[in-house]
């Protein structure tokens, strides 16, 4: 009954100040605008990653000198001993690992013709691998056990390479050259696309045997595998590292010298890495809300300040102390919640339109939302209350000879 | 007994000098009187008065209103007797501009939490009482000052107070308009009000039953008419 009133006025008290009102909206509106347009991108972001790790596998363990994601200083990693292909045998031996993938890499030109593509990825590994990294072939067939066995000169190209070498041509049967030696192309992958924007598709693989009699055999080898059946990635992942510090003589004490890869370390430094992005964005929002919180608060005062003798003849005629501050108070929320649903539209418009437009899937999540308004009414009430309960302390005699 | 003062004193505190606004007034109001109280400037009469209407508290003495102590109650409570017991006429009308003349009208019954059909039926019918039914719907800027006093007399009608307070009610008004505004006073007492006026102007004190006249802060002279 009383709200009604409260609220009619002081929107008409923000109405017959139209310019000042909006003014002091427009640092909310940036604020709000820029938290749910972020959070939207942020939001598209996530859903483009998932994919992405997706098309990893989501079982595959990777043991490796080499950690995927790198902390500190990567010479720490580099005096580590090599991975042999015993230590590779040993981990498929276990019997909690089922399939298991030696795999050795560099990187090189392949030419076809005059077509050169540059500094590609060759990957020396045996058939294993197509099942455990996820790989599909589209045309021919992926390497085979005889290709190993034989140290025969095939190769499988990505989807990158055979467009880049022979466009629309067939290149099954053809004899490409990689880093200098032939090898005859026997299969082509199906296109795995980017993650965190480098080509999943630019490489080449070679039987192991052939990898080591054209490239030498003086490089680490990382080994891909996945748990036996009925076996969970946790006992598998110890398994390994148990066996691993004995055969590289780690005492008790002496941490691990070696990397056991996971999807789920991507994803959790993923995470990471946005969480951090997150909170650099709540503290840079924060901060427009604080500069808008500031004009709202100076607004305000210079309200209380005009209205003084209204809030004096208010007093007079029996308002209490709480019926002033709760009008000043509805009018700071007022502000900077009309502020809010304006910057929430403008944000949610901008987020909308490059999850339309971009191939981004940007989208206005209902948190953003809801973050958005939670700011704009706390940024209100937070700044409203001290001009609200100065007016509410207003004596009346001194309030009403005030002119 | 409506009103009793006893020994009221109101000192103000300026930097570290006390100065005196009220010395010991005394003073008996019963229901349905007219008091007019009046003195130069200086003389206490605002000071008395904001005291009477619950605006300011006294330093010194007591103030029973309806039997009741009130110089010692905080903020809110004096804003609830405000509300229930006294309605308050200004010189400058302090009409809020934005508000047309109903909704001025109806505030002190918003603040007093009474419902909207109350209300409504109270506001027309204090709007009957001082002849502007037809300019309810109009903002203060539109009415003319007599009809703007009208305005703030029904504002102070509205809750059915126990004391009608006006203070120089006539002193922004030519004195045509003056002699109308006096004549709804008149009115109101014969219907039963109690009234207290304050003013310098003799002739406007004359329409008062009672006149007390105040001096550096005392009662020189109480007298009926």
């Amino acid at each position: 009954m009383y709200f009604g009133e409260t609220i009619r006025t002081s929107l008409s008290t923000l109405w017959s100040h139209k310019m000042r009102s909006a003014l002091t909206m427009l640092g909310i509106v940036i604020g709000t605008g820029a938290l749910v347009a972020v959070m939207s991108l942020v939001a598209g972001l996530n859903r483009t990653v998932a994919a992405q790790f997706q098309s990893v596998g989501t079982d595959i363990i990777s043991v490796s000198k080499y950690p995927w994601v790198q902390m500190g200083d990567s010479e720490d990693y580099r005096g580590r001993k090599d991975f042999t292909i015993d230590d590779a045998v040993a981990i498929g031996r276990l019997p909690s690992v089922g399939l298991m993938a030696p795999n050795i890499h560099t990187r090189r030109n392949i030419s076809y013709g005059g077509e050169t593509v540059r500094f590609t990825l060759v990957s020396g590994t045996t058939p294993e691998y197509e099942t455990i990294d996820n790989f599909e072939v589209e045309e021919g067939r992926f390497i085979t056990d005889l290709d190993v066995e034989r140290r025969r000169q095939s190769v499988v190209i990505g989807s990158d390479v055979a467009s880049e070498l022979f466009g629309l041509r067939d290149p099954i049967g053809r004899d490409i050259q990689v880093g200098g030696k032939r090898f005859s192309v026997v299969g082509v992958l199906k296109e795995k696309g980017d993650i965190l924007g480098s080509s999943l598709d630019d490489l080449v693989i070679i039987p192991i045997t052939s990898f080591e009699k054209a490239f030498g055999r003086r490089r680490s080898v990382v080994t891909d595998c996945q748990p036996a059946a009925g076996v969970t990635m946790e006992r598998a992942i110890e398994d390994i590292r148990q066996i691993l510090r004995l055969r590289r003589g780690l005492s008790r004490d002496e941490p691990d010298d070696f990397a056991i890869n996971t999807q789920d370390d991507l994803t959790s430094s993923y995470n990471q890495l946005t969480g951090v992005l997150y909170l650099a964005m709540i503290g840079i929002v924060a901060l427009a809300l604080l500069v808008g919180g500031i004009g709202v608060m100076n607004v305000m005062l210079v309200s209380v300040a005009e209205r003084t003798r209204e809030i004096g003849v208010r007093k007079a005629i029996g308002a209490r102390r709480s019926h002033i501050t709760a009008q000043f108070l509805v009018e700071s929320v007022f502000l900077t919640c009309i502020g809010g649903a304006a910057g929430i539209l403008g944000g949610g418009t901008l987020g909308f339109l490059v999850g339309k437009i971009s191939p981004l899937p940007a989208s206005v999540t209902p948190a953003a939302v809801a973050v958005a308004t939670l700011f704009a009414l706390v940024t209100g009430l937070a700044f409203g209350v001290y001009p609200a309960t100065r007016a509410g302390r207003l004596r009346p005699i001194e309030a009403l000879r005030y002119e | 007994m409506l009103i009793e003062l006893l020994d009221v004193s109101k000192i103000y505190t300026v930097g570290t000098q006390e100065v005196p606004a009220l010395r010991d007034v005394s003073l008996s109001v019963t229901e349905n009187e007219y008091l007019a109280i009046m003195g130069p400037s200086g003389s206490g009469k605002s000071t008395l008065m904001n005291i009477i209407g619950c605006l300011d508290t006294p330093t010194g003495g007591s103030y029973r209103l309806k039997q009741r102590e009130v110089s010692q109650l905080d903020d809110d409570d004096l804003a609830e007797i405000r509300s229930a017991e006294i309605g308050f006429v200004f010189q400058t009308f302090n009409l809020l501009p934005r508000m047309t003349a109903f909704q001025n009208v109806e505030l002190p019954l918003i603040y007093g939490r009474s419902d909207r059909a109350t209300r409504a039926a109270r506001v027309w019918s204090v709007l009957d009482a001082v002849g502007l039914r037809e300019r309810a719907h109009h903002r203060p800027n539109e009415l003319s000052g007599g009809q703007r006093q009208r305005v703030a007399i029904a504002r102070a009608l509205i809750n059915e107070p126990s004391i009608i307070l006006a203070d120089e009610p006539t002193g922004n008004l030519d004195s045509t308009t003056g002699e109308e505004i006096m004549q709804v006073f008149r009115d109101l007492n014969d219907a039963g009000n109690t009234i207290i006026l304050v003013t310098h102007e003799q002739y406007i004190a004359d329409h008062a039953r009672r006149v007390i006249k105040l001096l550096d802060g005392g009662v020189a002279s109480d007298s009926v008419a």
